[in-house]
């Protein structure tokens, strides 16, 4: 089989779904914009001239200014880049984890139990309280609302990696596997876990937008990241005062906030059509 | 059936204990407590002491804990620190307004939100459909409090249309309840109005897909007929899966929406219960929560189990 | 037309001018106000608390037996004068008779007496009579107070209203803190409080106002109320504020910030209200810790800011720079020590910065999540790093911020606001830094002059005193004075006679239908 063919197989499969295609290009831009902040910005976000207060959106300012008089688009672009860190790192950590107490929990079945009432209990509060719980205990810092936000959203990673792992338990292969003598971990690892990965990449892409959102959240309320970095939603969370009389302080930060989240949303679901559209894993 | 709901219910114990703990667990690790609320900047350590000391906050954790699981085991949640009422009593005042604004969101997104999913899934694959599902999907990519900030700016701000927050009891007035609630049950359901609308056209799909669908339709019935006195029931199902999942993440946006607009409900007591260390009303308000999350999903069983006679158990 | 009917005429038109004049004027009777305040109160037990949304309340439904007046000055208000003894120690105040509680009952000695004795226990400021020895009633109308030593500030004190002291019926005042039932004898009745939405209060229809006076008087003054009731409905959100405000919803907003003013102001809808100054913004430093024990480098910090962009950022159009410790209008007020306030020189703070040894480590400016503090943090941070400091800003919430703030650890810059300290006067400044609590380290000479002060019954040697505290603070970099702020309140058209001062008073005004 010619190796390269394949890859333009599978390519131009990805390339037939429109949502990844768009979800996929507006995720891609978002990101270029943020690791080129430094070449694309304007202005240096954390510049404040206290005589261009709130001017509002010019040639010179494309999105106005805000009351420190620091240049609203070069804070969105940096903006842009810390939230997309924050969601990043809790994609990671609670793919690691969510892996990690969902194939424990749906492979030995004595664990299962207990780690789901945990989960259980963890999921019984609306993930925002759980969020600002944990931020007001461990303090306001970047590091903080991603922990947070990590331990909102595990819960329902793990589970949904327990309920691949409980079907693909059950099947032949395993079981034959096991016949063979194969030890616990290598059947967990290369069977179960290979089973899991599609709606897991879907559901971590929802986690990614869903952190997004969770970030703005916790910044409006008073537990995101601390000045002067700007992210989307401290942004919001700064210029809330001035709301009325320069709403485009809360206007910008809040539609970049809706492109980066409906672009992950888009992949996601482009993702989840390509790799199984029966899964029930949604945004 | 009552065995039923009685394993149920037996099942969610653990998770409520766990829940408490977990509250517990909160006022021994989070800084500062409810004495900063009655002092301003300049308090000495002497007066916060004194504070202190009458608010019974000198107590080791574990007496706490021992009193508040005595007490709870009666059904009394303790005493607010800030609120001067029980925690039961500040709940109870609080709940018609997350109640209202809760159920109406979720009356609002599901007319919606199945209209558009039946319409969607019946013109499928067409523009509708996808002008549906893009507009559903951005309606959940939109962040709840920023869209009822702009709702501010616009409605009651800008057009002077509605009021930019506070509540009115139905019992007082209804008119005011309706316009003090609309903006903010607009907000809320906007976002969910996208889920419901995305799940009730794939299991409108599935179903449509049937083979007893194609029956009806060869047998000259209006497609529209069919869809709707076939295919819709069989749909209700999952549909109603979906509008238990979505309210318990009403609940949680009903938080952020509470605080955008000053709603004087559940979540903001527990937000400013939170930010103030009201400990009773923390512990009591997240018991709460999980016990509404129980229930809910209870009331979810107990609807499938009466919309599909398979599910008989 | 001869000169009776000339004149007849003319003492007619002026009769029907002054009565039509008096139909303009005329105050309006009835109306329920509503006023948007920031917070919620902790307490509606006036003498526990020092928080300023509970002195918003608190001030229209109890009264003090002496009040400040609209200088800050203290005059008697249920008290009706005083007679001091010859060596100073001994007060006897005559109270006002026929006042009454709005439960109907009358005030007398022991109502008085038993409130005194529970701030002596359990008030905020229960230390401010920590020199008194005993507080007896003297027949029903009279009530003696004898200090320890001679005290300059007592009548300050009783006519204190950071934290009240409040006069409560004596069954009232036998109760814990926070267990009374709100009654007391001010213009206004208590009617409900739903803790995060509203207080309710109503005209106290058997108010009498204080016949000594002819008209508002500061916190004291004749107290007349045209309202029937007044709502204080605690909205935090500055835009939720505004837009009730535009829809009429409610009637006065405590505060707005200054470009919500400026378009406001040219709505004849709305009226705007200046009220400046109202407070210091200051950053406090800790004297404990590295580096900001060192005194080179409190004054390289000094030395770097720009006062006029904290303030122009923290409190857009409405501050003032001023570096004194009173309120310029105070009559202690003093210029000593101004002449190196809002001097930034970066070289010269950097050469301070070398001076103290600074290595490069991360100092913390630990703020509450006002934005206005947050700001502060935010520009101090941004010109200490030209400075080659580098500042880590930890914002908290208010109740974490009073935890490491009040300890020796975890911070070494605190900024906040300190208001109604400069509006109660120079010995209320001074025993806020006696004792080293805000700055983490017992100073001999605040507590000295402190002391001093106390003791000073001449007032001009009491101004004296306060001029050598301001140089110390200055000399020192105790903590910094950033600047005034102040309010800028609006209300609607309707609202008549209002005029702002501690607190939003709603008597003596009234609203238009």
């Amino acid at each position: 089989m010619n190796p390269s063919s394949s890859f333009t197989r599978i390519v131009r499969r990805v390339l037939a779904h429109p949502s990844i295609v768009i979800g996929g290009g507006l995720v891609l831009a978002v990101a270029a914009v943020a690791l080129l902040a430094g070449v694309v910005s304007p202005y240096d976000p954390l510049a404040s001239n206290f005589r261009m207060k709130l001017q509002t959106p010019s040639a010179e300012h494309w999105f106005g200014t805000d009351h420190f008089g620091r240049d609203v688009l070069s804070r969105v672009i940096y903006g842009g880049r810390l939230s997309l860190q924050i969601g990043l790192m809790v994609v990671l950590i609670t793919g690691l984890f969510g892996t990690l107490i969902g194939s424990v929990a749906g492979y030995f079945r004595r664990l299962d139990d207990p780690i789901m009432r945990l989960m259980d209990a963890l999921m019984a509060f609306p993930a925002i309280l759980l969020a600002l719980t944990v931020s007001a205990t461990l303090g306001a810092s970047v590091q903080n609302v991603i922990i947070a936000l990590s331990i909102a959203t595990t819960p329902h990673t793990a589970r949904i990696v327990r309920s691949s792992v409980l079907v693909v338990r059950e099947m032949q292969y395993v079981e034959a596997a096991r016949a063979l003598g194969a030890g616990d971990w290598r059947i967990l690892w290369f069977h179960v876990l290979a089973n899991s990965l599609a709606p897991l990449i879907v559901r971590l892409t929802f986690v990614f937008a869903s952190a997004i959102l969770a970030e703005a959240v916790l910044s409006y309320i008073g537990v995101g990241p601390p000045p002067p970095t700007p992210s989307f939603g401290n942004i919001i969370a700064n210029g809330r005062d001035f709301m009325v009389e320069a709403p485009w302080v809360t206007i910008f930060p809040g539609l970049a906030i809706v492109v980066c989240v409906l672009g992950l949303n888009l992949l996601g679901d482009g993702l989840r059509d390509l790799l199984d559209p029966r899964i029930k894993v949604g945004p | 059936m009552p065995q039923y709901l009685l394993r149920r219910f037996i099942a969610a114990i653990p998770v409520m204990f766990l829940v408490s703990l977990m509250s517990f667990a909160v006022i021994w690790l989070v800084p500062g407590d409810p004495a900063s609320s009655f002092l301003d900047a300049s308090a000495t350590q002497e007066q916060i002491a004194r504070i202190r000391q009458e608010l019974g906050l000198n107590q080791p954790l574990w007496q706490q804990m021992l009193h508040w699981y005595g007490r709870v085991l009666t059904g009394d949640l303790g005493q607010s620190i800030l609120l001067h009422r029980s925690v039961g009593e500040a709940l109870l005042e609080r709940l018609p307004v997350t109640l209202s604004l809760a159920a109406l969101a979720l009356v609002l997104a599901a007319v919606l939100g199945i209209s558009a999913g039946i319409f969607a899934a019946m013109h499928r694959g067409g523009t509708a459909d996808r002008a549906v599902m893009t507009a559903s999907l951005l309606g959940l990519s939109v962040p709840d409090f920023w869209l009822g900030l702009v709702m501010i700016v616009v409605f009651a701000v800008g057009l002077g249309w509605l009021p930019s927050g506070g509540f009115v009891p139905i019992t007082e007035s209804v008119v005011g309840w309706m316009r003090t609630m609309t903006l903010p049950a607009l907000t809320l359901a906007l976002v969910q109005t996208g889920f419901i609308a995305r799940m009730t056209r794939s299991a409108m799909l599935d179903v449509l897909d049937q083979d007893f669908i194609r029956t009806a339709d060869a047998k000259g019935l209006k497609h529209g007929f069919v869809v709707l006195r076939h295919g819709l029931p069989n749909a209700m199902l999952p549909i109603l899966t979906v509008l238990g999942i979505i309210a318990g993440s009403l609940l949680g946006g009903a938080v952020v929406v509470e605080q955008v607009f000053s709603l004087p409900g559940v979540g903001r007591l527990i937000i400013g219960a939170i930010m103030s260390r009201d400990f009773p009303v923390i512990q009591g308000g997240l018991l709460f929560l999980a016990a509404i999350y129980v229930v809910i999903n209870l009331m979810v069983d107990l609807l499938y189990a009466v919309v599909d006679p398979r599910v008989r158990l | 037309m001869n000169r009776k009917s000339f004149s007849l005429a003319v003492l007619a038109a002026a009769v029907a001018v002054s009565v039509s004049v008096t139909a303009l004027h005329a105050q309006t009777r009835g109306g329920n106000a509503v006023v948007a305040i920031t917070q919620a109160p902790p307490t509606l037990d006036a003498q526990v608390t020092t928080i300023q949304s509970a002195r918003h309340i608190n001030l229209h439904i109890y009264e003090t037996l002496y009040a400040r007046d609209e200088n800050g000055k203290p005059v008697p208000d249920l008290a009706e004068s005083v007679a001091v003894s010859p060596d100073g120690k001994t007060y006897t105040l005559a109270l006002r008779k026929g006042v009454k509680f709005h439960n109907g009952k009358t005030m007398g000695s022991a109502d008085v007496v038993a409130s005194l004795e529970r701030y002596r226990k359990i008030g905020a400021n229960a230390n401010l009579l920590s020199e008194v020895e005993t507080i007896s009633a003297k027949g029903p109308n009279e009530v003696v107070i004898k200090l320890k030593k001679v005290q300059s500030t007592l009548l300050d004190t009783l006519s204190s209203s950071t934290a009240p002291l409040a006069i409560y019926p004596a069954e009232e005042a036998a109760k814990g803190a926070n267990k009374i039932a709100y009654i007391g004898t001010g213009p206004f009745k208590f009617v409900e409080f739903i803790p995060d939405s509203h207080v309710k209060l109503e005209r106290f229809k058997d108010y009498v106002p204080n016949p000594h006076y002819t008209k508002r008087d500061g916190f004291a003054g004749k107290k007349e109320v045209y309202l029937d009731t007044v709502t204080f409905r605690f909205m935090p959100e500055a835009g939720a504020r505004v837009a009730a405000l535009q829809s009429g919803e409610v009637h006065l907003v405590e505060t707005v910030d200054g470009p919500t003013k400026k378009r406001l102001e040219t709505n004849p809808a709305f009226k705007i209200y200046k009220l400046l100054p109202f407070s210091f913004q200051i950053i406090k430093l800790n004297h404990a810790v590295p580096p900001t024990d060192n005194l080179a480098f409190r004054q390289a910090v000094v030395a770097a800011l720009d006062m006029e962009e904290i303030m122009s950022i923290a409190y857009p159009d409405i501050y003032q720079l001023d570096g004194g410790w009173l309120y310029p209008k105070s009559p202690a007020y003093v210029g000593v020590g101004l002449n190196t306030y809002n001097k930034p020189d970066l070289k010269k703070a950097r050469e301070l910065v070398a001076k103290s040894g600074y290595k490069g480590e991360k100092i913390t400016f630990l703020v509450d999540n006002l934005r206005a503090n947050t700001d502060t943090a935010t520009v101090v941070q941004q010109r200490l790093a030209q400075i080659g400091v580098n500042v880590d800003i930890k914002v908290t919430d208010w109740p974490t911020a009073v935890k490491i703030g009040w300890s020796p650890e975890g911070w070494n810059l605190f900024a906040h606001g300190f208001g109604i300290q400069p509006f109660e006067g120079p010995g209320t400044v001074m025993s806020a830094f006696a004792g080293g609590q805000l700055h983490q380290k017992p100073d001999a000479e605040i507590d000295r002059l402190y002391a001093a002060y106390s003791g000073e019954l001449d007032a001009e040697k009491g101004k004296a005193l306060f001029a050598s505290f301001q140089q110390h603070m200055i000399n020192d970099v105790i903590a910094i004075k950033v600047g005034n702020y102040g309010l800028f309140q609006v209300g609607t058209a309707k609202l008549r006679n209002f005029e702002p001062y501690r607190i939003p008073r709603m008597w003596g005004v009234w609203l238009d239908k």
